[in-house]
């Protein structure tokens, strides 16, 4: 059965770990790993600075030996789906967060925040449709409390509306706490 | 060892000595002490996350000072706020932080017999 699992978790949460174990144990077809479905790992981050590079480091050690194929998709999330090989895959994508902040920040024109949650959103629709098993990181950024100047403001509204809608997609929806995964759908 | 986590201010020290039947003299706040004494009942640090700062202000390692202060202690109980569900902080320490106060509190769920989580006074099991 196809499956879209949404994983979701603040910074240090433990939930790259665990999206990754829940996307290797999705694509393994049998129990020996020979004719697992082609893996792919979706990195959305963009490199601007060394500790940009030592988080991309951490998380290559935390995949290596998993067999993920990794395309670099900062924005424009579906155009990934053409870098891969027809057939049964698993993808996983990590993290919204980020690729809603390229999609939002990157561009010369600032795009609404409607705009962005809907582009997101479609890319993500097509991804779950052509991919058999689909596994979505996104961050919780909604608990620190603190009111923040109007763009901070709109990149928060769009990943409300964001997750709120991938939720729905979803046919899982597991929470990260202290590496310690909590289903919420 | 217990883990109680939870946002700030959901009631998480209250929670913890009205279930444990424990008095507020049995807590350490914000404080890992290292002089070698031993308690019949099981101790309480509180604001663990305040500990971990400092560790990291002074250039500490709390990563492994918490572990070797569980090897004397195994039986504590910590309470710790949820401090990684916000947006990213624009300061380098604050991100550090964060992540390490996160990192840390994946490491001690998993050493702990139980880790609870506090919301609005209440405790839900989730190991």
């Amino acid at each position: 059965m196809r499956m879209m699992i949404l994983v979701i978790g603040g910074s240090g949460s433990g939930k790259s770990s665990y999206a990754e174990k829940t996307a290797v144990s999705l694509a393994q077809i049998n129990a020996s790993h020979k004719t697992d479905m082609t893996k792919y790992y979706l990195a959305t981050m963009k490199v601007y600075d060394e500790e940009g590079r030592r988080k991309i480091e951490r998380h290559r050690q935390l995949r290596s030996g998993k067999g993920f194929f990794t395309i670099e998709q900062p924005t424009e999330i579906s155009e990934a789906l053409e870098k891969m090989e027809a057939g049964s895959r698993t993808v996983l994508l990590e993290c919204i967060s980020n690729l809603t902040a390229n999609e939002m920040f990157a561009e010369t024109e600032t795009k609404t925040e409607i705009q962005v949650a809907e582009k997101v959103i479609k890319g993500i629709e097509l991804l779950k449709e052509k991919t058999t098993h689909l596994v979505v990181v996104s961050n919780n950024i909604f608990e620190d409390a603190i009111t923040y100047d109007e763009t901070t403001g709109k990149y928060i509204n769009a990943m409300g509306k964001i997750n709120w809608k991938l939720a729905a997609l979803a046919d899982k929806v597991v929470e990260v706490v202290v590496g310690i995964p909590i289903d919420i759908k | 060892m217990k883990l109680v986590i939870g946002g700030c201010a959901q009631g998480k020290l209250d929670y913890v000595l009205l279930r444990y039947h424990l008095q507020e003299d049995m807590v350490w706040d914000g404080i890992l002490p290292d002089d070698g004494k031993t308690f019949e009942n099981p101790r309480i640090i509180n604001h663990f996350h305040k500990w971990v700062r400092q560790r990291i202000l002074d250039g500490g390692c709390p990563e492994e000072e918490v572990l070797s202060f569980l090897d004397r202690y195994e039986d504590c109980i910590i309470i710790s706020d949820e401090i990684g569900n916000g947006i990213v902080p624009m300061e380098a320490f604050e991100r550090e932080y964060r992540e390490r106060v996160g990192r840390i509190l994946v490491r001690l769920a998993d050493r702990a017999k139980e880790v609870e989580r506090v919301i609005c006074g209440i405790g839900q099991k989730i190991k």
